[in-house]
């Protein structure tokens, strides 16, 4: 094999050696996330209303929409590929949490799920979130 | 240094000023993007305008966002070749003259951007900085007003000027290029944007005018181009759902040269949105990739045909098809 051949070679092997794993990697079940007493009881700054939820569903289009589904389903475009289950926010194990809880999370991010402390800066885009992630409950 | 206003975009001008002057006087309606504001469970504190675009570039013109402090931003952009080829080169997308840039950003502190970019046409290197100097805030400011400039050289082994001249020396590679943008978002849909930016280039082609043999002294200088060249733009984005877009951006340029001015560039596009990228797929004139060899050189013509005062006959409608691609991570 002639020198000049060889990385782009081996940038291929990489390449589909990468995505062959990703492929047949299960998805992982709902493991414990535990959350700190201080953030669980933490207040939100922004009250449910019209506006709020507006505004938390914009985001929610822009930021959560393809891992957790347009209603929150887990059924987004990329749930497939996320080696952890992006859940069910519809049901009470999601919706039973405090607002604080859902902040948390929100704001740390844990394995596939990013944090969006950094991204959303501003904590009452995040609660803007919590107040639209209610309104997914059924 | 003198400077001719060039005439058959006069009326243009006047309407991007008198853009610019609505920006800024207008203050009734200042609006956060966020929209959660009348009702809340501690006191409200006044917030800056968010959002007013959702990316750096608003097609080929720089944009007031400047990203958060952390934001590491990776820019592909790329423009076909001209559409009216037709068929023959697939409108342009299969055009030998399509042009690629790929530059990479890093805001180190809030308000500052800074990057650095090489572009197909000319190999050309550029590094950029921009810093918005007030954001639109509720109260405080009615508009946001940003800062951009960059500095680009010619990184070609065999470097020519814009009408094929050799270049004689290296500082004849570099060119600069100084905007300040000031836009306002009106409310969550509409954002409007005016800019001037004066362009420089270190090097134009010319001759003297006379010689006299007695006195061995010469006589005036005519320039091609002038080395300095100003215009104007106003853009603006329509946000029609929450992460689609429809955006345009029209530059007009002021200065007139002897030779070589450039055209006007009108664009039109869509632009979609998500957490971590910026689409943005449009029809425009300029395919420089650089915001003063676009001004300095666009021979692209928007509008219908017409005949410069050197009887050379300028095509019309000259579009062609782009996009730009950012990718965004937050350190």
């Amino acid at each position: 094999m002639k020198k000049n051949l060889i990385i782009p070679f081996l940038m291929l092997i990489v390449f589909f050696g990468a995505t062959l794993m990703t492929a047949f990697t299960p998805f992982q079940g709902a493991k414990p996330w535990t959350v700190p007493d201080a953030a669980k009881s933490k207040k939100s700054s922004v009250a449910s209303n019209a506006a709020s939820i507006a505004a938390g569903k914009e985001l929610w289009t822009t930021h959560c929409k393809s891992c957790h589904g347009a209603k929150g389903l887990g059924d987004g475009s990329k749930a497939a590929q996320l080696k952890t289950e992006p859940g069910d926010f519809s049901k009470s194990d999601v919706q039973g949490m405090s607002d604080g809880e859902i902040f948390y999370k929100i704001s740390e991010g844990r394995d596939d799920m990013p944090s969006f402390k950094k991204k959303l800066p501003d904590e009452e885009d995040r609660w803007n979130l919590v107040v639209f992630m209610r309104t997914l409950k059924k | 240094m003198k400077h001719k206003i060039y005439q058959p975009g006069y009326r243009l001008i006047q309407l991007c000023l008198a853009g610019l002057l609505a920006l800024s006087i207008t203050t009734a309606t200042a609006q956060d993007s966020s929209a959660a504001v009348d009702q809340v469970v501690a006191p409200k504190k006044v917030k800056p305008a968010k959002n007013t675009f959702q990316s750096i570039w608003i097609i080929d013109n720089q944009t007031v966002m400047v990203p958060i402090k952390g934001t590491l931003e990776l820019d592909f952009q790329h423009r076909m070749g001209n559409v009216n080829n037709g068929s023959e080169d697939l409108w342009g997308l299969y055009g030998a003259s399509a042009n690629i840039r790929l530059g990479v950003n890093y805001a180190p502190v809030n308000r500052l951007n800074l990057g650095i970019g090489i572009t197909k046409n000319k190999m050309l290197l550029d590094l950029n900085a921009k810093y918005a100097i007030i954001t639109q805030t509720p109260g405080k400011y009615p508009v946001s007003a940003t800062y951009y400039g960059n500095a680009a050289v010619d990184t070609r082994k065999e470097a020519s000027l814009y009408d094929g001249a050799e270049m004689k020396h290296n500082s004849d590679r570099y060119s600069f290029y100084n905007e300040l943008i000031i836009a306002r978002k009106f409310n969550d849909h509409l954002s409007l944007q005016a800019a001037a930016s004066w362009s420089h280039q270190n090097a134009v082609t010319g001759f003297y005018t006379s010689y006299d043999t007695s006195s061995k002294s010469y006589g005036d200088v005519y320039q091609s181009m002038e080395h300095e060249h100003f215009a104007v733009s106003l853009s603006g984005r329509y946000k029609f759902s929450n992460i689609c877009s429809i955006i345009f951006s029209y530059s007009q340029p002021i200065t007139s040269h002897s030779e070589y001015n450039p055209n006007p560039c009108l664009s039109l596009g869509l632009e979609v949105n998500t957490s971590s990228h910026t689409f943005q797929v449009f029809v425009t004139n300029f395919d420089k990739l650089n915001a003063q060899q676009n001004n300095l050189y666009n021979h692209n013509n928007p509008f219908k045909e017409y005949t410069t005062v050197n009887g050379d006959v300028v095509k019309g409608y000259q579009y062609l098809i782009g996009f730009n691609i950012t990718r965004l991570w937050n350190y």
